[in-house]
């Protein structure tokens, strides 16, 4: 288990690189890239050697999140003015631009089904699921609030909704919000269930383990990855060694590795089993704000890879093997 | 059987006397003798028969009635024999002068015997046997001299006179030439063969003195052959054996001290030697018998010292220190210089430094020294000495020495390494490894604590590895390992239970339920914490929790850990968890801890409690008299923050508090002169007063001081240094050392300095930087609307810029329109989450500046077009113009030159359009302004009555609050206040609290941000819960909208013109505007200039 540098593209955009994402390969192309980046634009990137596919503009205020969906042929994008973009991967046509005021756009989701798209909303305390058929709102899953005599206080930015994951079955939708606590739904019947508590800090990624449904993994701001039971409401593990937050997190397609980037410009590697670090990267200078695994699939794309991005502008690829 | 006979007078008769059958009664034989008027010999013989038979009573009484007158008359002839009577009796008081103790019978039975010597001079004063009496007397008298003349007398007459010539060898022993006493008592050997073992004795001591020791011994042992009872060969030869300092030979040495003391025991060097051998058999009931029944028996100086140096050795192992010190100084009076026994000196040093009068011990241990200055143990001591009393240098200097002399003295080593911890932990370190080294050589254990030092140093320099190396070198082998290297599973617990996952010592009870050993011996308990706090700074904090958690299972009263896991909780934000350490452990181990309390105080304020957080910071200053500095620039802090929450509302109050803080300040800087955190914050409430070039010096020399101890991280201080640069307009250094600060201590992490660098780009007119800024910064902290205020606020003015700009192309007007509609859409969110209150601004005031932009935006929308189409416009012509001087230029370059004039004219008028619709759309925006509801201004009005004021009362306020925005960060810093008071003692332990402390510190720079934010909110918190709801929002942004207000203020001239165009009634609407605090551009402010 380790990880091998690739390719790195220094300057990969203008501005600070906030989220990336790997759109599935098709029947006539391979997997890309997606990058999004306070510059205000989205890049596609190819192949290892990462050549620039295309560069979309036409959001505002840069693009905070990514989300492809899993047949590889639209992705969506959002930005802090608090649009989504839908588009088509290959020809850039806006499919749909969403938007659900006053709730603002975090981290998007489609599940693994690909009929829904899961926005978690900010300061609306609430994930917004929109259908990808028709693109209209159909559910709003609001976190319940805590019992209190004035809604108005400082609590009530404490369920700001950053983050969201869907379980591999897509039954099960996970929102890590700015308090730390991390809600379960119940999706099809678009309920809350029950909170896991154990981060006291801002989570702003959550990822299920691809091969065990019930296996959550959060990253957070205080410097921690947890790694939960999310039915079972347990936590199954602790995994601490970043010197800073904790940005994102994303598991290999094997399910027995994580990645985190980290806001101590460090790339790690996780090896499950022994549920500690096995290898650090510090190709960045700066916050690394995302990494992605790439999904399996496509022609002749067996090996893994994973892909990090930063704030120093730059994007580096990986072999993981 | 030996018999006298006493020949009858006038007869062939004899008495017959049997000497071992002598009368009791002397008179008896004295009748006979005086009867039958018997030669004077015989008296002399019945007389030494009595001696010998130890009668001295009738020895005495026969010896005086033989030297009576009568005698003298009668046998005035026999002159030998008389001189014979009377030298006897010379002798005998001599030597009862020589053992009598008391002065004054002493000096009595001196005169007597030299009555005696004197008398038998008399007869013949050529006698030699007279002579060496009266050397003997001398020589008992101590009078040296005299007596070495007594006995040259006799040896000039008779050079081999035996009793001389041992009189002359004694003489030259006590003047210590040895080698001629030896050659005396060698001829008195050669005249006299069979001479008495005493002869011997003295050749056995010369030799002993000149060093030949073998030789000395075999004189000893011929002593002890001849006379088996034989004292002092006894004591040389025990000496002898004491002094090979081999097991076997002070066995033997003591066996004969032994014997020596049963055959006599007033001996008093024996009983000195057994005094000293108790004392370190350790039976000092015994050493005090002995001693005190030497002193007793014993007149000589040096016998006697030895005797008191025993006594108080005694005395001063057994603890007793004053009785010691008394008896060592009695010892040291004994004799005549420091070169003759220079142990009570030492003795004496160690019981003054153990009282603490360093003074003295230094004079003692000098003299120590004088005498051996290369004595290691003394010089370490002096180095002691000369630290306590301040003189660190010289205590270095010395503890230096004592490591030159003997490098190989681990002791010196740590000792030196103990003293230099504080001043230079580079040279300590070293020490401390030297000192590993040798006791690693020397194949001796290495103390924990020496191991722990060393660790503590890598610690401090940032050497990690090495730091952990050593630690888990001093732990050894333990139940910590598995734990450390996370072989043991610790961390299945539910996630509802995970907030008390602290707490639970359960955890080890079920692994010494299932077999597991949990040990943890005392003495590494301080290792075991160090080395957690290594794994919390490695950033493996479950590890440090779980060492944590092992100490405290084994010995719950160690507050520390408590206070780390505490520290830890607080780190992931967990308050109520780290309060509930604090107050259910930690305090309840010691509730007057101050450290405990402190961090207490930290707590509360995090919660926003700000009085029990005051009150909290007084217990913890109070529980030390004050002393404590954490405490007092805790209570400091406190009134720093409650001058400025106080500001709006009170300024009398305001003056107080930082007054007071002020105070607080200057008493911790007067205690601990070299406190950055008390010069941070004094500098801090100078700058408030507007002292910035008094605060910069501070703050630089802060933040120099600052560098290059991890355990002290001040980024505080870079903030208030930036915020300076900031005042003063020094813009790009302020920008600067936000982006070096962030970088270095926050991993550009912090959305509250971004904030600071967005509002420098603000004020230098980078409005480019100051959005990015603000977006990055929203990036970072979503839920921070204020942020998301000032970004659109930011367009607005770099909208409302690029619009008054004289020159400017229409793609800069589109983008101008395309941030109007992103600062409307940001607005808009405002207003319309301001509905389910995420965020704490009025309602009403969104709305109104939702309205306003939106409206500027209507306004420009058309604008945008015009400008676009001028554009289109410009374009064809300047195509056109292009072409025209393409051909131009073809033709003749001085026709393109006029064309080219010619074209310029062109673009001027152009642009001179494009100006004139600026000005329209201006006029747009002012009427719109004028047309805001008068009603709404007057209910804003009176909420915010004070702000109603002349635009002159606010400008200053204005001043004032940018102050307070900038030091708002500072006080923070100022509030991880604590290192330095714990300064660095030698020990471990305190190590350790440092350790803690230095954490603490560390943690209130991590949560500095979010408590910047709150900050206000909690101010406003202790408001009157009615004006809450106005409060919030207006401290909340006000200070940052004060902020862009003001900087309107200064806006540069050359724009007055363009607004000077305002009709007067618009100044009105602007001035409605500006009570919102809401600041709607750049036009209003300029305006109020006018």
């Amino acid at each position: 288990m380790k990880l091998a540098g690739l390719k790195s593209v220094e300057n990969a955009h203008d501005e600070s690189v906030w989220a990336a994402t790997w759109v599935p390969a098709t029947d006539t192309r391979g997997a890309l890239l997606l990058t999004g980046s306070l510059d205000e634009t989205v890049k596609l990137w190819r192949s290892d050697e990462l050549v620039p596919e295309r560069t979309n503009t036409g959001h505002c205020l840069g693009v905070a999140s990514l989300a492809a969906h899993p047949s590889g042929l639209i992705a969506a994008s959002a930005s802090l003015d608090s649009f989504v973009r839908v588009f088509d991967v290959d020809t850039n046509a806006t499919i749909a631009t969403l938007e659900a005021p006053p709730s603002e756009v975090w981290q998007l989701r489609f599940n693994p089904q690909g009929s829904t798209l899961a926005v978690a909303g900010g300061g609306s305390a609430s994930i917004k699921l929109w259908d990808t058929a028709t693109w209209d709102l159909v559910a709003t899953l609001p976190i319940p609030r805590p019992e209190g005599p004035k809604p108005s206080d400082k609590s009530g930015s404490k369920k700001f909704v950053l983050s969201v994951a869907w379980s591999p079955d897509g039954k099960r939708l996970a929102c890590g919000s700015m308090d730390g606590t991390i809600s379960i739904f119940d999706v099809a019947r678009g309920k809350f269930l029950h909170h896991l508590e154990g981060h006291f800090m801002p989570v702003r990624s959550l990822v299920y383990s691809p091969i065990e449904p019930r296996l959550l993994f959060s990253a957070s701001d205080d410097t921690r990855v947890h790694m939960y039971d999310a039915e079972g409401k347990s936590l199954v593990g602790v995994m601490s060694g970043h010197a800073s937050w904790v940005l994102s997190v994303d598991v290999s397609p094997d399910g027995a590795a994580i990645a985190t980037g980290s806001s101590d410009t460090t790339v790690r590697l996780w090896d499950l089993s022994m549920r500690a670090a096995v290898q650090t990267m510090s190709n960045h200078t700066d916050l690394v704000w995302g990494v992605a695994f790439r999904p399996p699939g496509g022609s002749g794309v067996r090996a893994g890879r994973l892909a990090s991005v930063s704030d120093d502008k730059s994007i580096s690829l990986y072999d993981y093997s | 059987m030996a018999c006298l006979y006493i020949p009858v007078q006038n007869s062939e008769e004899e008495v017959r006397v049997a000497l071992d059958q002598l009368p009791r009664d002397a008179a008896d034989i004295l009748d006979i003798l005086k009867a039958e008027q018997a030669p004077l010999d015989l008296w002399l013989i019945i007389a030494r028969e009595y001696f010998k038979q130890g009668k001295v009573e009738q020895f005495r009484q026969i010896l005086e009635e033989g030297s009576g007158p009568e005698i003298d008359e009668y046998y005035s002839d026999v002159r030998y024999e008389r001189i014979a009577i009377l030298n006897a009796l010379g002798a005998y008081y001599s030597y009862l002068g020589k053992i009598e103790t008391k002065q004054r019978e002493k000096e009595e039975h001196f005169i007597l015997a030299t009555q005696y010597y004197n008398k038998a001079s008399r007869i013949d004063m050529h006698e030699p046997s007279t002579w060496v009496g009266k050397g003997q007397l001398l020589l008992a008298k101590g009078d040296v001299e005299q007596a070495s003349a007594a006995f040259k007398i006799v040896l000039d007459g008779d050079r081999d006179n035996v009793p001389a010539l041992l009189g002359q060898a004694c003489v030259e022993f006590n003047r210590g030439r040895y080698s001629e006493s030896l050659e005396l008592y060698k001829r008195a050997l050669q005249v006299h063969p069979d001479c008495p073992a005493a002869v011997r004795l003295g050749i056995g001591l010369c030799r002993y003195k000149l060093g030949q020791f073998d030789k000395a011994r075999q004189a000893f042992e011929r002593v002890l052959q001849l006379d088996p009872e034989n004292v002092e060969a006894l004591v040389a030869l025990a000496i002898m054996d004491l002094h090979t300092n081999e097991a076997a030979g002070i066995r033997t040495g003591m066996l004969k001290m032994q014997r020596a003391f049963e055959i006599y025991p007033y001996f008093a060097m024996a009983l000195n030697y057994l005094a000293n051998h108790f004392f370190f058999t350790g039976q000092h009931f015994l050493v005090e018998q002995l001693t005190e029944t030497a002193l007793a028996v014993t007149n000589h100086g040096p016998t006697k010292s030895h005797s008191y140096y025993n006594l108080a050795r005694s005395y001063h192992s057994k603890g007793d220190y004053e009785k010691a010190g008394l008896y060592y100084m009695a010892s040291a009076k004994e004799i005549n210089s420091p070169y003759e026994f220079i142990f009570p000196y030492y003795g004496l040093g160690q019981v003054q430094l153990k009282l603490r009068d360093f003074r003295s011990a230094q004079l003692n241990f000098e003299k120590v020294l004088e005498v051996y200055p290369d004595n290691c143990e003394t010089l370490k001591a002096l180095g002691h000495i000369y630290v306590q009393l301040g003189q660190t240098e010289k205590g270095q200097e010395f503890m230096r020495k004592a490591t030159k002399i003997d490098p190989r003295d681990s002791q010196a080593f740590l000792e030196l390494g103990e003293l230099l911890i504080s001043s230079d932990s580079g040279a300590a370190l070293d020490a401390f490894k030297t000192a590993r080294g040798l006791l690693k050589k020397g194949g001796q254990e290495v103390p924990i604590e020496l191991l722990n030092n060393v660790g503590v140093l890598h610690f401090e320099r940032g050497e990690f590895e090495l730091a952990e190396q050593t630690f888990k070198e001093g732990l050894g082998d333990g139940i910590w390992l598995a734990f450390i290297e996370g072989r043991e599973n610790f961390q299945e617990i539910a996630a509802s239970e995970s907030i008390h996952q602290y707490k639970d010592v359960q955890f080890f009870q079920q692994l010494q339920d299932s077999g597991r050993q949990v040990k943890l011996p005392w003495n590494k308990v301080t290792t075991l914490f160090n080395l957690a706090r290594l794994q919390e700074q490695l950033h493996n904090p479950e590890t440090a929790s779980i060492l944590y958690r092992l100490i405290l299972f084994k010995y719950p009263d160690y507050e520390d850990a408590y206070l780390r896991l505490a520290a830890i909780a607080k780190a992931r934000n967990n308050v109520q968890l780290s309060i509930e350490l604090v107050v259910h452990d930690a305090l309840k181990v010691n509730d007057k801890c101050p450290n405990a309390l402190s961090m207490l105080g930290e707590l509360e304020l995090k919660n926003d409690d700000w009085v029990k957080a005051k009150e909290t910071f007084r217990a913890a200053s109070d529980a030390t008299d004050g002393k404590d500095s954490y405490a007092t620039l805790s209570l400091g802090n406190w009134n720093y923050f409650a001058a400025i929450r106080n500001e709006k509302r009170n300024p009398k109050l305001e003056a107080t508090h930082l007054e007071k803080a002020k105070e607080l300040y200057t008493r911790v800087l007067l205690q601990h002169p070299a406190n950055l955190y008390a010069a941070n914050g004094a500098g801090v409430v100078l700058a408030e007063k507007g002292h910035f070039d008094v605060s910069k010096d501070i703050f630089a020399q802060v933040q120099e001081a600052a560098s290059g101890n991890i355990f002290v991280q001040m980024p505080d201080v870079w903030i208030n240094l930036a915020h300076v640069y900031f005042a003063q307009g020094n813009f790009a250094l302020a920008v600067k050392m936000y982006q070096n600060c962030l970088r270095k201590f926050y991993y550009n992490t912090d959305s509250q300095i971004l904030l600071y660098l967005a509002r420098t780009h603000y004020e230098a007119e980078q409005w480019q930087d100051c959005k990015k800024t603000l977006l990055r910064a929203i990036h970072l902290a979503p839920s921070n609307y204020t942020l998301r205020f000032d970004a659109g606020v930011t367009m607005q003015k770099f909208s409302a810029s690029t619009l008054q700009k004289e020159k400017k192309t229409a793609d800069e007007v589109r983008s101008t329109i395309a941030e109007l509609e992103n600062a409307v859409r940001l607005f808009s969110h405002l207003s319309a989450a301001s509905n389910l209150h995420f965020h704490g601004f009025d309602e009403k005031k969104i709305d109104t500046h939702v309205e306003y932009c939106k409206n500027v935006l209507d306004a420009a929308k058309p604008h945008l077009e015009a400008a676009m189409r001028e554009e289109q416009q410009i374009r064809q012509r300047q195509e056109v113009a292009r072409q025209v001087a393409l051909a131009e230029e073809a033709r003749r370059k001085a026709e393109e030159h006029r064309k080219f004039q010619l074209e310029r004219r062109k673009q001027e008028d152009e642009l001179k359009r494009v100006r004139l619709q600026e000005e329209h759309f201006q006029r747009i925006k002012e009427q719109w302004k004028s047309s805001t509801p008068a009603s709404k201004r007057r209910e804003r009005s009176e909420i915010d009555d004070e702000e109603g004021g002349n635009s002159e009362k606010r400008r200053r306020k204005g001043g004032k609050r940018r102050k307070k925005d900038k030091s708002s960060k500072s006080r923070y810093e100022t509030e991880e206040v604590e290192a330095e008071m714990m300064d660095d003692q030698e020990d471990p332990e305190d190590e350790d609290a440092n350790l803690s402390y230095r954490d603490l510190a560390s943690q209130n720079d991590q949560d500095d941000a979010e408590e910047n934010a709150h900050d206000p909110l909690a101010a406003a918190g202790l408001e009157d819960s009615d004006a809450e709801d106005e409060a919030v929002p207006s401290t909340n942004t006000g200070r940052r909208k004060q902020a862009w207000s003001e900087s309107d203020d200064d806006e540069p001239p050359e724009r007055q013109p363009f607004s000077r165009e305002n009709s007067p009634e618009l100044q009105e609407s602007d001035e409605e505007v500006r009570e919102d605090g809401h600041k709607p551009n750049g036009n209003a402010a300029a305006e109020d200039e006018d």
